[in-house]
This record gives structure tokens, C-alpha cells and sequence, in this order.
């Protein structure tokens, strides 16, 4: 039986469902150290910005959300945030997860009482 | 209004009902935890009746007597009716199932109590476990996220405004940046692979 053989550029793979910045954070929640995912593709200071962003408002929007989110978690030092270019003036952004920082952990009924005392 | 009831005569009517309830345990050969809610039953029923008592047409001994066994009757009635529509056995749980030693409340797991029924269905470890890695994710907080979700936890919204003179936006700009501070340490939301892709 003779095999169809398809040319890598042929195959465009579905484009996958974008996501918010609450489900981005939950990935973080989840991920084990090393885990990639990209959250955005474009130019992200540009699709970001009101006036020069070409996409649409609502999608402007999400992804300003979902970029604030990002870098709430690096400075939070859950991740790690690299840009990888895949063409001109388009770039794969990615967030690889760290290793969780332990701190000292605080239950919540010593965080009430303490705050009760003050 | 009806007389007070003297002490002597009180005394009488519990150690009354108390008889007519170990009778009427005995006869329904009920687990031993059921005899003081039938003692209580009867003693309620019981005073709740004490109106209608003449002391002309006998001794308060003799009206208790009276009303206890009728409403030691209706509540066997009752338990009769309600043995037939299990089946003719006893379900408690504290007495043992067909066959068994223990009662059938140490036999039921906590997931098949009224709790689970109604979604509550996390055992003790289970809380446990949620409140050692709520403890970690607490460490890991900012402290004014931190100071926020004590706040949450002990006032409502309208009272954290007046205290702190917050905007009411400004506060649920807060919320939603603790609920992703949260959420990147694994509370409140799943990130569901299946579906992203």
C-alpha cells in the first residue's frame, strides 16, 4: 500500500484555544518544574497597546491580562519567561515553570489571630 | 393560667415517664442510646398535657399513668409502621447490622454520610492536607495579599470599605489579583489540558 506522505509545511495544526489569564495561572498551580507552555504568539508590547494593537479590543484586552499575569508569577519566582522568534516581528512566548520557592508556611487561624491581636 | 406544679409532683411524673420508657424500650427492643429520647418524648408529651389534669377526678400519678401509656402506644404504632417499611429490621446507627458487632455508624465511610449528600464529601486527611498546603501557599503570599485574605476571611466587603476607606473597584481589583496569586499556587482553579488544546 503506498503511504501518503504530507510536506511538514502542508499541516497547519488546529489553532489552540485561547486561554484567560485565571486558567494561565492555574497551569502554574499545576506544572511541575521544566513544564512549558506558550501563551502567546505575535509581538506582545505592540498587540497589547490600544491604539496600535490589531486585535480586536475584547482579545487586546485578554492578552494584556494574561501578559500582567505572567509577570506576576516571575516576580513571584514561579516562572521562567523567554520569547522565542519565529519570525519577523513575530515571537512564541513562553512560560517554563520553576521550582516552587518554600516558604515558611502560615496557617490561616495563627494569620487571624495575630491579626485580631494588632 | 394553669397552677405551677409542685416539685413532689414533678418528680412524679419523671420517674413515670422514665418507667414507661424503659417499658416501652424493652418492648421494641430498641438500641440502648434510644431510651433517653423516649424518655424525653413521653416527658414533653406529658407536660404539654398537664392542663387538662383535675385533680377531683384523681391523683397526678394516675393522669400521668394514663397519658404516658397512650403515647407510649403511638409511638410503638409508629415504630411498628416504620420497622414494616424496612423490611421488618431496625436501622440505627448504633446498632448493629444483620450479622455484625459493630454499630452501623462505624461501619459507613464518611463519604456516604448526609455530608457527602450534599457535597461536603472530604474526609478528616483530606482536610488536613488542605490546610498544610494552604498554610504553604499562605508563606508564599505577598503580605498585603496575605493581610487581604485575613480580611476576607473575617469581615464582609462593605465592612473591609469602611474600615480601610478602599474604593469598592479598587478592593475587587485587589481580589482579583489575590484569586491569580492563589491560583498560581494551586486554589481555586484547574487548568484543564484537554480543553486548551
Amino acid at each position: 500500500m503506498e503511504m501518503l506522505i504530507m510536506p511538514p509545511t502542508a499541516f497547519t495544526p488546529a489553532k489552540p484555544r485561547p486561554f484567560t489569564d485565571i486558567e494561565f495561572c492555574a497551569w502554574i498551580g499545576q506544572a511541575l518544574p521544566g513544564d512549558r507552555l506558550e501563551y502567546h504568539r505575535g509581538f506582545l508590547g505592540i498587540d497589547t497597546t490600544a491604539v496600535i494593537s490589531t486585535l480586536p479590543e475584547i482579545e487586546r484586552r485578554r492578552v494584556g491580562a494574561l501578559a500582567s499575569a505572567a509577570h506576576r508569577a516571575f516576580e513571584a519566582a514561579l516562572v521562567h519567561l523567554v520569547q522565542v522568534r519565529v519570525g519577523p516581528d513575530r515571537f512564541a512566548y513562553l512560560a517554563i515553570a520553576r521550582t516552587k520557592p518554600r516558604h515558611a508556611p502560615v496557617p490561616f487561624s495563627q494569620l487571624i489571630a495575630s491579626e485580631e491581636a494588632a | 393560667m394553669h397552677p405551677p406544679i409542685s416539685p413532689a409532683d414533678l418528680t412524679t411524673l419523671i420517674t413515670e415517664a422514665a418507667v414507661a420508657a424503659r417499658r416501652l424500650h424493652r418492648k421494641l427492643v430498641l438500641p440502648a442510646a434510644d431510651i433517653d429520647d423516649l424518655r424525653q418524648d413521653l416527658l414533653i408529651d406529658l407536660i404539654c398535657r398537664l392542663p387538662g389534669f383535675d385533680s377531683r377526678r384523681g391523683s397526678i400519678g394516675g393522669f400521668a399513668n394514663i397519658v404516658l401509656h397512650n403515647q407510649s402506644s403511638r409511638i410503638a404504632i409508629r415504630h411498628h409502621r416504620q420497622r414494616r417499611a424496612q423490611g421488618g429490621s431496625v436501622l440505627s446507627l448504633d446498632a448493629p447490622i444483620e450479622g455484625g458487632t459493630e454499630p452501623m455508624g462505624c461501619l459507613l465511610a464518611e463519604t456516604d454520610g448526609l455530608a457527602a449528600w450534599h457535597g461536603q464529601d472530604a474526609s478528616e486527611a483530606d482536610h488536613a492536607a488542605l490546610r498544610h498546603d494552604l498554610a504553604h501557599a499562605l508563606g508564599d503570599l505577598p503580605d498585603d495579599a496575605r493581610g487581604l485574605c485575613v480580611a476576607l476571611g473575617t469581615c464582609a466587603i462593605a465592612d473591609i470599605i469602611s474600615r480601610t476607606g478602599t474604593s469598592r473597584s479598587a478592593l475587587y481589583r485587589h481580589i482579583a489579583l489575590l484569586r491569580l496569586d492563589l491560583a498560581m499556587r494551586g486554589f481555586g482553579a484547574r487548568w484543564d489540558g484537554l480543553r486548551a488544546a
